[in-house]
């Protein structure tokens, strides 16, 4: 018998990121320079002293799964601690893809079943926050709960993207409503549930429904004991590319409430492109570097202003960064400007290019995907996307207007 | 396949290096804001494919075992490697401290046997440089060597601190038989001086250890290039092949506390020698928790040139031709020039720093003025040290002004 197994749920699509998400799952993209998404909820299972978590991909797991490998640098390798990788596979009953969040954690009820434990908590993989799911357990346990769904509060207008609770003076949710068009509360689910093992194994033989906040929660709020955990820290869905651009940037803004070096996060230093063999980050006599975040083995002889850096970035003589994201190992030619640009990992961008727009702020920002070449004196406007793996100097297009697109979908 | 074992002699202070090595042995001192100095002589026998190694160390070793552990930083941990330390220890028949690097050898033989290496390749844990090992020790087998020593040209006035040689043979190739060999001459005109890099076929150097070791009797230490390569080269007369091969790389040797301030300084300024994305130096990144640490934080008010930063520094203040190790903070108008501050010290408010080498966990109090304000270009020859851990208080940094060390 097992206290807690983890189940965090990896398989998201992410489709609102964008080219981001377009050759690797939502947790697996980039964040804050050195992290992936994932690494927020590992380390906060790390913190909270849990041992036994199993991983759940299905889009593009590739990244992710190379990523978290045998999971030393969350220390769930050991005689009594564990991660598995489970994705989804052919030979059970239903041999079939994970249609969703609640199907997931049921094709691998056998699992659950072996680890035995007494509670599981169902993560997902994609948000940006620092919490302690022990406290959020001690409630659930208080509470005699069987199902505890953590709650933070969202602003009004974005209340409709969420499921959406009230609670009454105990915490039992009293009302449940998965995105509404016309939200009761402000009180949105983070997709954290702190199930009762025997609970959770019932429910799923017996209730059909691919998806707990659509399908099955409601059903919990209404027949049995579901209660919600106010979280009140900080927590960011980051699945649209503006909130993630705000997020990173909220990263070196003391005020944000997001504080890295306090919520040591955890990544993993040995993957590909090894972050931990790089040299540290040089600037060089004309270079310069304000109200930024830059990580190890950049080397900046242009400007760099209030840019999130990814390990290798090169900025050349003359060129301008700003109000930026720039993925590993991502070349930015001599005098060439990006404002409002999100650049993926190895991108090489010509010399005297034009990438987004001062005017454009985190609402229109300029995309590449990785691995996209951009040649000389290449002007991209605001709110455009350029896919992956797209060669623009193999094009006459020199000139790729606002709104715009470049380059096809990957497959 | 030729199997090789390396030595690595770790175990020295240098007290010319003063303060920097109060509490570490210099091998272990940091350089390049990352790395410890012993990083580059390790990141080198792994690039040239060396799987056996054995580090001597002896002075204050403690953070030296902690940097290099199991070795599995330069991938020497595995079925078919091995890095193991070597401190000094009490053996049946006599138990003492190493006395010499020649004594350091002879009394890890056994591992030497234990290995059963065809070569033993013996380093010093002290030089920044960036060597494939491979081509020495394959001319040392074509020449059927007993043994060939690595040699870098320096100028004849610099030959009185080093062992310096003649070097034989045609400029075609890679190197030469020894005719002249000299320890540490107080006038030289040879330029070839011993980067104290050793290959010996096995055979030969059990013979020259059990050989040199009697010497003890009569002197305090036994050094290999004092007692054993002088003495072969001179007295051998021609019954040993003992060869020169010349390197022409970068080679950094940090002695006294200019030299290791200037080698920093070369990572500035000379990139075209020492380029440490290129030369892939490898460091442990579990030590002083460099893996935890958050990717390095520019505030308003940063300025920062010509600088090597490390992640988890924290910047609000300037920095100029300075190399700062991970954790270092660096408070609102502060202001740093030609400088290295090692891990997590801390630079306060309006402070002024100017050729100063900071060690670890230092803190320099609010307004503290270190070095001249006159003059912000690099000088070596007024550089000052603060020691491990220290405090510098306005009181502490009069003293540091009389005395260029705290």
């Amino acid at each position: 018998m097992r206290d807690v197994l983890v189940m965090i749920l990896a398989g998201g699509v992410g489709k609102r990121l964008s080219v981001l998400s377009m050759l690797r799952a939502k947790p697996a993209v980039p964040f804050g320079g050195i992290y992936r998404i994932i690494d927020f909820t590992l380390s906060n299972v790390m913190h909270s002293g849990l041992t036994h978590v199993a991983v759940l991909p299905q889009y593009k797991p590739l990244s992710l799964i190379e990523h978290i490998g045998i999971g030393l640098p969350w220390d769930f390798n050991g005689r009594t601690r564990s991660i598995n990788i489970l994705p989804p596979s052919t030979g059970k009953k239903s041999s079939d893809w994970y249609r969703g969040t609640a199907d997931a954690v049921r094709q691998n009820l056998d699992y659950i079943r072996s680890m035995d434990p007494e509670i599981v908590l169902v993560l997902s993989g994609d948000h940006i926050y620092r919490m302690d799911y022990m406290e959020m357990i001690q409630f659930h346990r208080h509470c005699d709960a069987d199902v505890t769904i953590g709650m933070i509060r969202v602003p009004q207008e974005e209340a409709s993207q969420f499921g959406i609770a009230s609670l009454d003076a105990t915490g039992r949710i009293v009302d449940w409503e998965e995105k509404p068009a016309v939200p009761k509360s402000d009180l949105a689910s983070m997709g954290i549930y702190v199930f009762s093992a025997s609970f959770l194994i019932r429910q799923l033989e017996e209730l059909t429904g691919d998806d707990f906040g659509h399908d099955l929660i409601p059903h919990f709020v209404r027949e049995h004991r579901a209660y919600g955990y106010r979280f009140d820290g900080y927590w960011r869905d980051v699945g649209t590319v503006q909130a993630y651009w705000e997020s990173n940037m909220e990263i070196f803004d003391e005020t944000s409430g997001i504080n890295l070096k306090e919520w040591k996060v955890a990544t993993n230093f040995d993957e590909e492109g090894r972050i931990g063999d790089r040299p540290p980050m040089r600037i060089g006599p004309e270079g310069r570097v304000e109200n930024s975040f830059i990580s190890h083995g950049c080397r900046i002889d242009g400007k760099v202003i209030h840019s999130v850096l990814s390990p290798g970035v090169v900025v050349e003589k003359g060129a301008v960064v700003r109000n930026s994201i720039i993925f590993h190992d991502t070349v930015v030619g001599e005098s060439s400007t990006l404002d409002y640009c999100i650049v993926d990992k190895n991108v090489e961008i010509g010399k005297n290019c034009r990438l987004g727009d001062p005017s454009a702020g985190s609402g229109h920002l300029c995309l590449i995907g990785k691995w996209a070449k951009i040649p000389d004196g290449m002007r991209i406007g605001k709110y455009c996307k350029v896919y992956p793996l797209t060669d623009l100097s193999k094009g006459s297009r020199r000139v790729i207007p606002d709104f715009e697109e470049a380059g096809e979908p990957p497959i | 396949m030729t199997e090789v074992l390396a030595f690595i002699l770790a175990g020295g202070r240098v007290d010319e290096l003063g303060g920097l090595t109060r509490y570490r042995p210099k091998s272990a001192v940091p350089f390049g804001g990352l790395y410890r100095i012993i990083d580059f002589p390790l990141s080198n026998l792994m690039h040239s494919g060396i799987r056996y190694v054995g580090v001597l160390s002896q002075y204050r070793s403690s953070p030296l075992i902690n940097h290099v552990l199991d070795g599995s930083s330069w991938d020497f941990y595995g079925r078919n490697r091995q890095l193991k330390l070597l401190p000094p220890f009490k053996g049946e028949k006599e138990s003492d401290w190493y006395n010499g690097t020649v004594d350091a050898v002879y009394q890890n033989l056994d591992f030497v046997r234990s290995i059963q290496p065809d070569l033993v390749l013996i380093l010093s844990g002290d030089h920044i440089y960036k060597m494939d090992y491979r081509p020495l020790i394959r001319f040392h087998v074509e020449k059927k060597a007993d043994l060939t020593i690595a040699f870098v040209r320096v100028p004849p006035e610099e030959s009185y601190r080093f062992g310096v040689a003649e070097i034989g043979g045609s400029g075609s190739e890679p190197g030469g038989p020894v005719l002249r060999y000299l320890e540490k001459p107080e006038k030289a005109d040879l330029e070839w001086a011993s980067m104290t890099i050793y290959v010996f076929s096995t055979a030969f150097l059990m013979h020259c250890v059990n050989d040199a070791i009697g010497l003890l009797r009569e002197q305090p230490t036994v050094e290999f290039g004092r007692d054993v390569i002088a003495r072969m080269v001179q007295q051998g007369g021609g019954k040993y092949r003992i060869f020169g091969y010349k390197f022409s790389g970068y080679w950094g040797y940090t002695r006294t506390i200019p030299e290791f301030w200037a080698a920093n300084m070369d990572l500035l300024y000379r990139p075209d020698r020492i380029d440490l994305e290129k030369w892939q130096v490898r460091t442990n990144l579990d030590h002083r928790g460099i893996k935890e640490r958050i990717p390095a934080v520019y505030r308003p008010g940063a300025r920062v040139v010509n600088s090597m930063i490390c992640h988890g520094c924290e910047i609000r203040g300037e920095v100029v031709n300075s190399i700062l190790s991970p954790g270092v903070v660096v408070e609102k108008g502060a202001r740093i020039f030609n400088s290295i501050i090692m891990f997590d010290s801390h630079v306060g408010r309006n402070t002024f720093l100017n050729n100063v080498i900071l060690d670890v966990d230092v803190t320099v109090a609010d307004g503290v003025v270190l070095g001249t304000e006159d003059d912000l270009s690099p000088n070596a020859g007024q550089v000052c040290v603060v020691g491990e851990g220290e405090s510098v208080t306005h009181e502490a940094a009069e003293k540091l002004r009389q005395t260029g060390i705290l």
